[in-house]
């Protein structure tokens, strides 16, 4: 009987120490085991899918480093507005500081950050690691993203390589919010076709077939000044990227390009006729956008849209949590893919901006910040993890996350979202180290002409084309120089 | 004195003969009539030098390179910035732009802050004037990117109130979207937030016009223009020229309002050369460029003061002849 009973204790004792060991063993083998890690996020300030990452961090990764490494790790973020995060990290990174440990960076910023050596590649944290500071090979953050063109978008630099500096921390693209009550309102519908001798679309397949010039007339339609009320809203403010991610989708659906990335030849590329005739009709959208429109961005933007403002809003998937906030603006709104362009073969063609933003390791981390950094990263990309992101109203890439089933069900834009980060659908633009000089100059040059200050699109090109071709050249990054006639364009 | 102090050194144990010979050396030094105030100017010296003159010599050396925080391997170029920044249409239409906001803005500031001040100055008397007093400076304490946000929403087409008003009579304004009023509109903020300064500038300026010669000019019963004239302008003026002074150096770097009004926009209509400035800088981070731009704004404003302080020194040197 005792013996029965002592054989059957030592079993329960070396069960438990069984079960016990793997945890007991990984939390010694953890080199950062019984220690407090300090961790700085920097991201976008007031977006949401920033803050979701750092929010995330502490009351998710926290707990799950504790218990699986043995450490404790603090979060803190620190946040810039879109215009000034570049200028914030690239003069921190500069100086060769670990004040920001991991790094919310916008997509076109990984030339500008890997070019000088300032994030780690993760290439090499993949296939070997970081030996100098005891960190083995990544082969979980080889990860397999939702389409092509979100690998190219938040992952690789040089464009056009394999070589990868990012990984993804949210995905973004521009969709359309359109109001339901006004769609599906039987005299409005009858009306509109009445007028138009076409009857507005329904349903998300409806709008998989609307081109820009259907919907032009949609918005024309809805644009009644005397109500306060508008047919749509784009973003057309001279602030950072905003004018140039919603011209863009005029250029690139018509055929029109930006530059030759190969060979980094702007002049004669972004100067072309079918960008000229994009130009005009992008600026032709104002008509049928609120007054003031001219100086919107996102915020300006999501305003409209939740004041009952407008028709309809071409936003970012990124902050559907904010346009749709309110349970009755959200049962009452329909997110779409936004209109196609009408090509000459009769088909339909559909190139937006791509939004959202990679995560990239700052290169000067400490040994133990850099360890943490990867934890993190490798829990990030954990299905459940990234499914939570979702929940919390953030936009996943990993293939596995956005194919699942009930992906498109956890927020009402998540089918539009999957459906615009589809190759050919989307497209980002030069990751350039002197992205932000080129930047400001189009900048300038659109807005220029999108406000009226200047009237010639082609002339605009051509000056935008002439400035963008020297940074280029000065900069040593393209062997073609501006041409000779670039010294008479002038902007005005 | 020094004779005394010697004998007690002499007199003392070698370790507090010591400190009192380091006691005397002090107290010599600080007596020297050229030493004391070059030891008072050393703190003043050593933050003048750390934060004025090596960054001013640092920004001149990088204005002859190519140096971008972009690509680490700088380039010397020699002139080039300056050549290229020269050349620059836009920096000219910049500049340009700047230097009507500047004259258009003090000069209204002046005129505005002047007429005030008389009003002010002569109403010593006039009830609630502390009050009226302390509600006109207060644009001038807000700061400009407060005073920005708040003309924003004032300014917006949809719901502020100037648009309200224009509707009210049937009209529709969009006075930061129009390239036409953009810049108006942003210059009207600047001129409500500074006029108080030069309404300060001028109360200050007629309170050191002397009593006696005002006086003389009562009993004498002159005209009010020619008191004006003759005794309130050659007393104020330098007072004056001196607010106008700051206001133009001041003016000249606007950058904060802007920045949070239009960002240089709609195109570029309200794009002064700070901003430029700022762009290439911080943005751009083109640091050799912006440094040989930021060198020639410099030199500006250094022609500017010493325009004003030469016509200062002439008309001063025309009344004492």
């Amino acid at each position: 009987m005792l013996q029965n009973w002592l054989r059957r204790s030592i079993l329960v004792f070396v069960l438990i120490a069984l079960m016990l060991a793997p945890i007991a063993s990984a939390q010694d083998a953890h080199p950062l085991a019984g220690r407090t890690i300090d961790m700085a996020i920097l991201g976008i300030g007031g977006w949401l899918p920033s803050s979701l990452g750092a929010s995330m961090a502490n009351d998710l990764f926290r707990p799950y480093a504790q218990e699986n490494f043995g450490y404790t790790v603090n979060f803190t973020f620190a946040e810039s507005p879109f215009e000034s995060l570049f200028q914030r990290a690239a003069a921190s990174l500069a100086t060769r500081s670990n004040e920001f440990n991991i790094i919310i960076s916008d997509s076109q910023w990984l030339g500008a950050f890997a070019e000088p050596g300032w994030i780690v590649d993760i290439d090499e944290l993949i296939a070997n690691g970081i030996p100098s500071m005891g960190i083995d090979p990544q082969p979980a953050l080889d990860l397999e993203l939702y389409s092509k063109v979100a690998r190219d978008t938040y992952q690789v630099y040089p464009d056009g390589t394999d070589e990868i500096w990012g990984l993804p921390q949210e995905g973004d693209v521009i969709v359309l919010y359109v109001r339901k009550d006004l769609l599906l309102d039987p005299e409005e519908r009858a009306a509109f076709e009445g007028e138009y001798g076409f009857a507005m679309p329904e349903t998300f397949e409806d709008f998989e077939a609307l081109t820009m010039e259907q919907f032009e007339q949609m918005a024309a339609f809805f644009t009644r000044p005397d109500q306060d009320l508008y047919g749509t809203i784009m973003q057309h403010s001279r602030v950072y990227d905003f004018q140039t991610m919603y011209l863009y989708p005029f250029m690139w659906s018509n055929g029109g390009q930006i530059w030759n990335p190969e060979t980094r030849e702007v002049w004669g590329v972004l100067n072309s006729q079918v960008n000229a005739d994009a130009m005009i009709w992008n600026r032709r959208m104002l008509d049928y956008q609120p007054p003031g429109a001219v100086n919107a961005g996102i915020a300006e933007n999501v305003d409209a849209y939740t004041q009952g403002k407008v028709f309809s809003a071409f936003q970012w998937a990124a902050v559907g949590l904010s346009m749709v906030e309110d349970p009755e603006l959200r049962a009452n709104t329909l997110i779409v893919p936004p209109p196609g362009f009408m090509q000459e073969d009769g088909s339909i063609s559909r190139i937006y901006s791509m939004g959202g933003q990679p995560w990239v390791v700052n290169a000067f981390n400490t040994p133990e910040q850099m360890r943490v950094a990867v934890d993190f990263l490798n829990w990030w990309y954990l299905p459940e993890t990234q499914l939570e992101f979702a929940r919390r109203g953030g936009n996943p890439v990993v293939a596995s996350v956005v194919n699942d089933p009930g992906f498109n069900d956890i927020n009402p834009w998540n089918r539009a979202y999957a459906y615009m980060l589809t190759d050919g659908r989307a497209l980002d633009f030069w990751h350039e180290p002197n992205y932000s000089e080129m930047l400001a100059v189009q900048q300038e040059g659109f807005t220029a002409f999108a406000s009226g200050q200047v009237n010639d699109p082609m002339n605009t090109l051509n000056w935008i084309a002439c400035r963008q071709q020297a940074i280029l050249y000065d900069n040593l990054r393209s062997e073609i120089a501006p041409p000779a006639e670039c010294d008479s364009i002038t902007l005005n | 004195m020094q004779a005394e102090s010697t004998e007690r050194i002499a007199y003392a144990a070698p370790r507090t003969r010591g400190l009192m010979r380091g006691r005397a050396f002090l107290v010599r030094l600080l007596n020297d009539i050229r030493v004391f105030p070059a030891l008072l100017l050393i703190p003043v010296l050593i933050f003048f030098i750390l934060w004025n003159v090596i960054p001013t010599l640092w920004m001149i050396g990088l204005s002859f390179y190519k140096y971008s925080l972009m690509s680490p391997n700088e380039r010397f170029l020699g002139l080039r910035n300056y050549n290229d920044i020269l050349n620059d249409v836009q920096v000219w239409a910049s500049l340009g732009r700047t230097f009507v906001w500047v004259f258009a803005g003090v000069s209204i500031q002046t005129a505005l802050g002047f007429l005030l001040g008389l009003l002010f100055w002569g109403s010593r008397d006039m009830p609630g004037r502390r009050i009226a007093l302390t509600m006109l400076f207060a644009p001038m304490i807000i700061t400009p990117i407060a005073a920005g946000a708040f003309f924003q929403l004032i300014y917006e087409p949809t719901f502020g109130v100037v648009n309200w008003v224009v509707r009210q009579f049937g009209g529709n304004v969009n006075l930061l979207g129009d390239t036409n009023l953009a810049f108006g509109a942003v210059l009207f903020v600047d001129i409500w937030m500074w006029t108080p300064f030069m309404i300060l500038i001028t109360l200050a300026a007629l309170g050191s016009v002397p009593k006696a010669e005002l006086e003389a000019a009562e009993v004498d019963r002159l005209p009010w223009l020619q008191r004006f004239r003759h005794i309130i302008l050659p007393n104020a003026k330098f007072i004056l020229m001196l607010g106008i002074l700051l206001r133009t150096i001041d003016s000249f770097k606007t950058l904060d309002l802007i920045y949070l009004m239009t960002r240089g926009g709609p195109g570029n209509t309200t794009d002064l050369i700070a901003l430029l400035l700022r762009r290439q800088a911080f943005e751009a981070l083109e640091f050799g460029w912006a440094s040989a731009l930021a060198l020639i704004l410099l030199l500006t404003a250094i022609a500017f003061t010493s325009i004003y302080l030469y016509i200062l020194n002439l008309s001063s040197k025309r009344q004492e002849a």
